[in-house]
């Protein structure tokens, strides 16, 4: 019995050890985290009840809201940010898939060249890309896209300066770039799937369509789900592009949420305002990311 | 894990996680090395140490090359002072500097344009130096500039040069029109006569334009110079007008609208200018797209010279498929029978402060500073390499043993330019030019580059500026005629 109580104690003494050490690492994240994250988050949320000054803010309640509430602009930016995720979240999951799957019957060295080959936009800056895109966008005649057009006798396009081009022209430039991690993100889930599924479906006599249905979607959902959401989360944050394409004209055509906020505290001062439409956006996010996993999640085994 | 394994690591993360607590520290190193050595200076003696920070943008080709020797010589000139400067890039100037400023912590000075000014003024960030600086200071500075950088009755800093932003043409071009741009450079010329001129500009080659009578970046952002270098010019030299109502509203603003939607239905200007930036119309003017450019800034024609040697000297560099340019500069059209009133840009180095109120001492070094930097020889060298004309007694003196490739008469027509510069307005209260600001960025600029685009009518671009106008002011504050 004595020495039954001794062990306990020593391990008691061993847990506690281990415990105190535990949180000397996690100390490092921890405190990361705080400065990083939660202080900007909280001081977000008290800046978005102030009238913000560096040298004093003062209280003003709810006003900061109202005005968010208020603001066309603000409902016009949202707009624009969901049909800019409509347009693009859904169209880069299917191209990641596709990839992914014309990626996997390759050879080893082959898919790590592909992989390589898609990821590298990830790794570009992203301010050398834009640059690329205003030149394909040249609205003159000698523009890239305009001599494509060209060719098959369509006139020059105003892209980034019409309003009925310049969304479709961030659209197209997300569709053509930066869907490296997604496509390795897909191509890791494809090789998790068990071999004995396909053998079965084989033996069965099953056509490729009828795998890709019945074996691979189901077994990608949760893949499919997590980069919905990631995707969703990312798009409804979107600002570079805008910003350095079009500066979100003509006639806020192309101005984001994330594009607003940066306005708002930036040219204008207004961090207020600004931590008000971020807390709104935040809200937005956190509301679409819960529908999403409870229409979407029901069925899917992490 | 051993014990001592276990201690060194926990010792590592330990000293990682006070490092990032120390580093995020809000008053000690956010706090401006100069700000900081202010406050302890005022004890001291009159010659107590101090430091005074500056960020500093590439303002000319070689400014930022010669930092180290600005930072020596003013050391050499007050001995128990150092100037330390921060370079920054152009795009990252900005942004850099609000962020420094919203922290709380911005430099003592920092370079930037004089309207500006106003945007710091309602949040106290910026310093007035009024009761610093020593009168030969204020003496040496020309009146006209000098006042930009004053906002009601603070002095925030000393203007570096005044230069005007006007439009610019390539002279074998305009005399192949027929224009007679030596007098123009002196006597100006209306719209209608721009207008028959830009149209005689253009050549075409079957349907396609080969060249344009006029290219004006109006890209973004810069549709903002665009519009705001030709309203100066239809009687509106500045946004409020003596009264302190807003001018936006007038009904010149419409005509200038109307005139500005002409020049691309004449197609004397492309169908595709609201996306033409500053980089590719200046490659169309170097291209022999465009017989006149904007907006056109005196330096230009260093830059159509230094092409020209390259085409001469076969020189890789060159800008692909440009030929050899001469850079005329020329006065904006005066638009609905105004008087022409060139856009005079009067950028400096504006001061600032801390959160902490500095000393008079500290406040004084400032001051010392920002007039070194604006006046004697790093004036001189400045002006010199943007070819504007010096707005010192000291730098115009510097300036003497500095050999100028700037030719006479473009030389006499900025100065014909200057004389007609719109006056500095530091009557307008800040809290109305913030206001203005936002107008101008959430609804003109967007609604320009609709009209640009052929996607909204003059009138109706009026009457949204009208509505956004009266909302922002009320009807007493806008002007109604």
């Amino acid at each position: 019995m004595a020495r039954e109580a001794s062990t306990i104690k020593t391990r008691n003494r061993l847990n506690r050890g281990d415990g105190g050490w535990a949180y000397a690492f996690i100390a490092v994240a921890l405190v990361v985290y705080a400065m990083f994250t939660a202080y900007p988050v909280i001081s977000a949320f008290i800046i978005s009840f102030q009238n913000y000054q560096p040298l004093g803010s003062t209280y003003v309640g709810f006003e900061n809201y109202e005005n968010v509430f208020k603001s066309a602009l603000f409902w016009k930016a949202m707009g624009n940010t969901v049909i800019y995720t409509l347009l693009t979240v859904p169209v880069a999951l299917l191209l990641s898939f596709g990839v992914a799957i014309l990626i996997m019957p390759l050879r080893k060295w082959m898919q790590t060249s592909f992989k390589a080959i898609y990821y590298l936009p990830a790794v570009a800056s992203g301010v050398a890309l834009s640059v690329v895109w205003l030149w394909i966008f040249d609205p003159m005649q000698g523009g890239i896209l305009n001599q494509l057009l060209g060719a098959f006798g369509i006139p020059s396009q105003n892209w980034l300066g019409s309003s009925s081009t310049s969304m479709f022209s961030l659209v197209l430039m997300s569709w053509l770039s930066s869907h490296g991690t997604s496509i390795i993100i897909y191509v890791a889930a494809l090789l998790g799937i068990d071999n004995s599924y396909y053998e079965a479906a084989d033996i069965d006599g099953a056509s490729f369509l009828q795998k890709m249905w019945h074996i691979v979607i189901p077994c990608l959902k949760p893949t499919t789900l997590f980069l919905l959401v990631t995707g969703v989360i990312g798009s409804f944050q979107v600002f570079q592009n805008a910003y350095l394409m079009t500066g979100g004209g003509p006639d806020h055509s192309t101005t984001m949420v994330g594009l607003l906020i940066f306005d708002t505290a930036f040219k204008y001062f207004e961090f207020g305002d600004a931590a008000a439409q971020s807390l709104v956006l935040a809200l937005v996010i956190a509301i679409m990311a819960f529908v999403q996993f409870k229409f979407l999640g029901k069925d899917v085994e992490y | 894990m051993t014990k001592r394994s276990r201690l060194t690591a926990s010792v590592l993360a330990l000293t990682v996680a006070a490092g990032v607590l120390g580093a995020c520290g809000s008053n000690n190193g956010n706090e401006p090395a100069g700000n900081a050595a202010g406050n302890t200076g005022g004890e001291g003696a009159a010659a107590a140490k101090d430091t005074i920070t500056a960020l500093l943008p590439p303002v000319s080709a070689n400014f930022q090359a010669n930092f180290k020797q600005m930072e020596t010589e003013f050391n050499k000139q007050y001995p128990n002072l150092t100037l330390k400067i921060e370079p920054a890039s152009w795009e990252d100037m900005t942004q850099k500097l609000d962020t420094q400023v919203n922290a709380g912590s911005p430099p003592d000075i920092a370079f930037m344009g004089s309207e500006g000014i106003a945007k710091y003024v309602p949040m106290g960030m910026v310093m007035d130096i009024k009761d610093v600086v020593t009168p030969e200071m204020i003496a040496d500075f020309d009146e006209g500039p000098l006042k930009y950088m004053y906002n009601g009755e603070g002095l925030f800093g000393f203007p570096a040069y005044m230069e005007v932003h006007a439009i610019g043409g390539n002279k074998p071009f305009l005399e192949e029109a027929g224009i007679d741009w030596k007098k123009i450079q002196q006597s100006g010329w209306t719209f209608d006569e721009f207008r028959e001129a830009i149209k005689k500009g253009v050549v075409k080659e079957g349907d396609t334009t080969k060249r344009y009578g006029f290219v004006f970046a109006t890209a973004g952002v810069t549709s903002k110079d665009y519009l705001g270098i030709l309203v100066k010019n239809a009687g509106m030299p500045a946004a409020f007008d003596k009264d302190l109502k807003y001018a936006y509203t007038s009904k010149n603003y419409l005509t200038l609208l109307t005139n500005i939607r002409q020049m691309i239905d004449d197609g004397s200007m492309p169908k595709e200018l609201s996306s033409i930036d500053a980089g590719k119309r200046w490659n169309m003017f170097l291209t022999g797209q465009t017989m006149i450019t904007g907006k056109g800034m005196a330096v230009f024609e260093n830059s159509s010279r230094l092409n020209n040697e390259k085409l001469d000297a076969n020189d890789g560099s060159a800008v692909k498929d440009s030929i050899k340019t001469d850079y005329v500069v020329l006065p904006v059209p005066s638009f609905a029978g105004q008087p022409a009133v060139a856009n005079a840009i009067v950028d400096g180095y504006v001061t600032f402060r801390g959160k902490k109120e500095p000393t008079a001492e500290h406040k004084a070094n400032v001051a010392k500073a920002a007039y070194f930097l604006a006046s004697g020889q790093v004036a001189a060298t400045t002006n010199s390499e943007l070819f504007s004309a010096p707005i010192t007694k000291s730098s115009r003196e510097a300036m003497k043993s500095i050999e100028s490739k700037q030719s006479d008469y473009n030389k006499a027509a900025v100065e014909h330019l200057l004389s007609t510069a719109a006056p500095a307005r530091p009557d307008i209260p800040a809290e109305l030019a913030a206001k203005a600001i936002k107008l101008e960025t959430e609804v003109i600029v967007p609604k320009l580059q609709s009209l640009l685009a052929g996607e909204t009518t003059p009138e109706k671009m009026y009457e949204d500026v009208k509505k956004a106008a009266i909302d922002t002011f009320g009807a007493d504050g806008v002007v109604q005629d």
